[in-house]
């Protein structure tokens, strides 16, 4: 019934840094309409501290333009998307990025730069990637705060009630999804492949520490795609610093800011080869490539409400003078679906957040599975478990007959 | 099929560039795992100086192995059961032998329950 599906083994996931949905795909408006973009003719806008209304621009660069890093810890992600309004009962409006950019250097001209997006042609690996497959228009952070956090919610579904960079999740009530793999029966296989051991992972606490075995590097994930080894499950971190290595210099390509963002380019243009190169491989993976939060930088969605987690974050914690309950998502990141059973240019307007990673995974290869979070529980899942009853209107794998003209690029 | 050109970057690596927050929460983490590490394995480097992404990488692959070899360590130790089995075999013969020799002389023995009741 759905071939696809049928033919599915494998859910690769890479998780980049730091970037929002207009900044790196805000472009593709004028190319697909479909897309939740920006365009010339949109009235979005954020005041700077002198008054002026300042308009999102093509202007961004690859390095260089976002120093120092934009704020994007809780405190000035609530500014960021409520514009200042510290009072019960306010409204999200997506107005205070210039405001809280502004703060960190006290100079108009450079807050401005927040605003700034991509052309299309700065980014042709991934604008290429959103056009060619699925591009979800509201993909959103789990949390409107920082990294740690927010990765959290890819591997466990929830972080546990931190919204900060604190990571200690050991011996809490839900397990990874990693673990939830391995662990089952029948058994599943599933890996995280960090870049190498100077880049080393964001999971270190409660992984790396503790179950080494689930790790690789990333040379491993290009041997195991080429050997076709590939864990059911894999989740790809991109290397997070410059460093001298063995065998050359390695450049950051995470693009969180100021890194450079064509190295990132690059990097998910060769994860996207190491899979397509194998042909068997191709036809029986799904690769998502996702952003782990916005960075600070602007997006003109307002991120929706939705049901609360379990936990709360007291208000000393969130640094608002209020309690979070988990109960909105952070500002939308780009995300991208990539099979060559998926019509080009689809576009999804359901609503995802990274607790949609383990319960799609979760779903697709364990089916029925407690305990979870109430965050995953309720996240919309983005590969329909493969049964009788498959929604076809649900399915992105809808194809009958594979693609065989799906991109390739010179790396 | 379209083959399509991605450029590469230009000057873009800078290991002396400081190292962000991200970078740095990454290696607290990591100086928190190095703590529970046995002693011989740990990296010695001072992280309190490190400032740039050049040494933050250095640190963290030093841990990131160590914290590799711990657990091979572990992994080693654990696949030696059949040491320990011989062990017992060896002490439960010892035992059967010391059965079929002489027994103590009964004055030797003493109860300690006995002892306390006394």
């Amino acid at each position: 019934m759905a071939p696809g599906l049928d033919k599915l083994q494998h859910i690769v996931v890479l998780m980049m840094e730091n970037r929002s949905f207009d900044h790196m795909l805000g472009s593709l408006k004028s190319v697909n309409p479909q897309i939740d973009g920006i365009v010339a003719q949109d009235p979005y806008s954020n005041p700077d501290t002198t008054g002026n209304s300042v308009r999102p621009q093509p202007l961004a660069e690859f390095q260089a333009q976002l120093q120092p890093d934009p704020d994007h810890h809780f405190p000035a992600v609530d500014l960021q998307i409520f514009g200042g309004n510290p009072t019960p009962g306010r409204t999200a409006n997506m107005q205070g990025f210039v405001k809280s950019y502004f703060h960190q250097q006290q100079d108009v001209g450079h807050s401005q730069k927040i605003m700034y997006y991509f052309a299309q042609k700065d980014l042709p690996v991934l604008t290429t990637l959103a056009l060619e497959f699925a591009v979800f228009n509201r993909w959103f952070a789990s949390i409107p705060g920082p990294t740690i956090c927010n990765r959290a919610f890819a591997h466990y579904g929830t972080s546990f009630g931190r919204v900060d960079m604190s990571l200690l999740y050991i011996n809490e009530p839900f397990k990874s999804i990693y673990s939830r793999l391995i662990n089952a029966t029948p058994k599943h296989t599933s890996k995280l492949y960090y870049y190498d051991t100077a880049s080393s992972t964001m999971e270190i606490t409660n992984l790396l520490q503790n179950q080494p075995e689930l790790f690789g590097t990333y040379q491993q994930f290009l041997d195991d795609c080429q050997k076709g080894d590939l864990p059911d499950y894999s989740f790809v971190e991109p290397n997070y610093s410059d460093h001298d290595t063995d065998s050359g210099e390695e450049v950051a390509n995470d693009q969180h800011p100021d890194h450079n963002v064509q190295a990132g380019e690059l990097f998910i243009a060769s994860v996207y080869n190491a899979i397509k190169q194998n042909a068997q491989l191709w036809e029986s993976t799904a690769l998502l490539v996702v952003y782990d939060e916005h960075g600070g930088i602007y997006d003109h969605v307002v991120p929706p409400p939705c049901p609360p987690d379990q936990f709360t974050a007291s208000a000393n914690d969130t640094g608002t003078g209020m309690p979070f309950a988990f109960d909105r998502l952070g500002v939308r990141v780009p995300a991208i679906l990539i099979s060559p059973w998926i019509p080009k240019g689809t576009v999804v307007s359901r609503i995802f957040d990274h607790a949609s990673i383990p319960a799609t995974v979760t779903k697709f290869f364990l089916g029925d599975y407690a305990p979870r979070s109430p965050r995953e529980t309720n996240a919309d899942v983005f590969i329909e478990p493969n049964g009788q009853a498959v929604d076809p209107a649900r399915n992105l794998l809808s194809l009958n007959a594979m693609r065989t003209d799906c991109p390739d690029f010179d790396v | 099929m379209t083959l399509i050109p991605v450029p590469r970057p230009k000057n873009a690596w800078n290991p002396d560039r400081p190292m962000n927050a991200l970078l740095k929460t990454q290696m607290e983490h990591l100086y928190d795992a190095e703590k529970r590490l046995p002693s011989r394995l740990r990296s010695e480097i001072y992280v309190n100086a490190i400032k740039t992404e050049g040494e933050a990488a250095a640190y963290i692959r030093a841990v990131t192995e160590a914290i590799h070899a711990a657990h091979e360590e572990a992994a080693a130790r654990r696949a030696k059961p059949v040491t320990k089995r011989k062990r017992v075999i060896k002490i439960a013969a010892v035992a059967d032998d010391r059965a079929d020799r002489t027994p103590a002389p009964q004055g030797k023995k003493k109860s300690p329950g006995k002892s306390r009741r006394k």
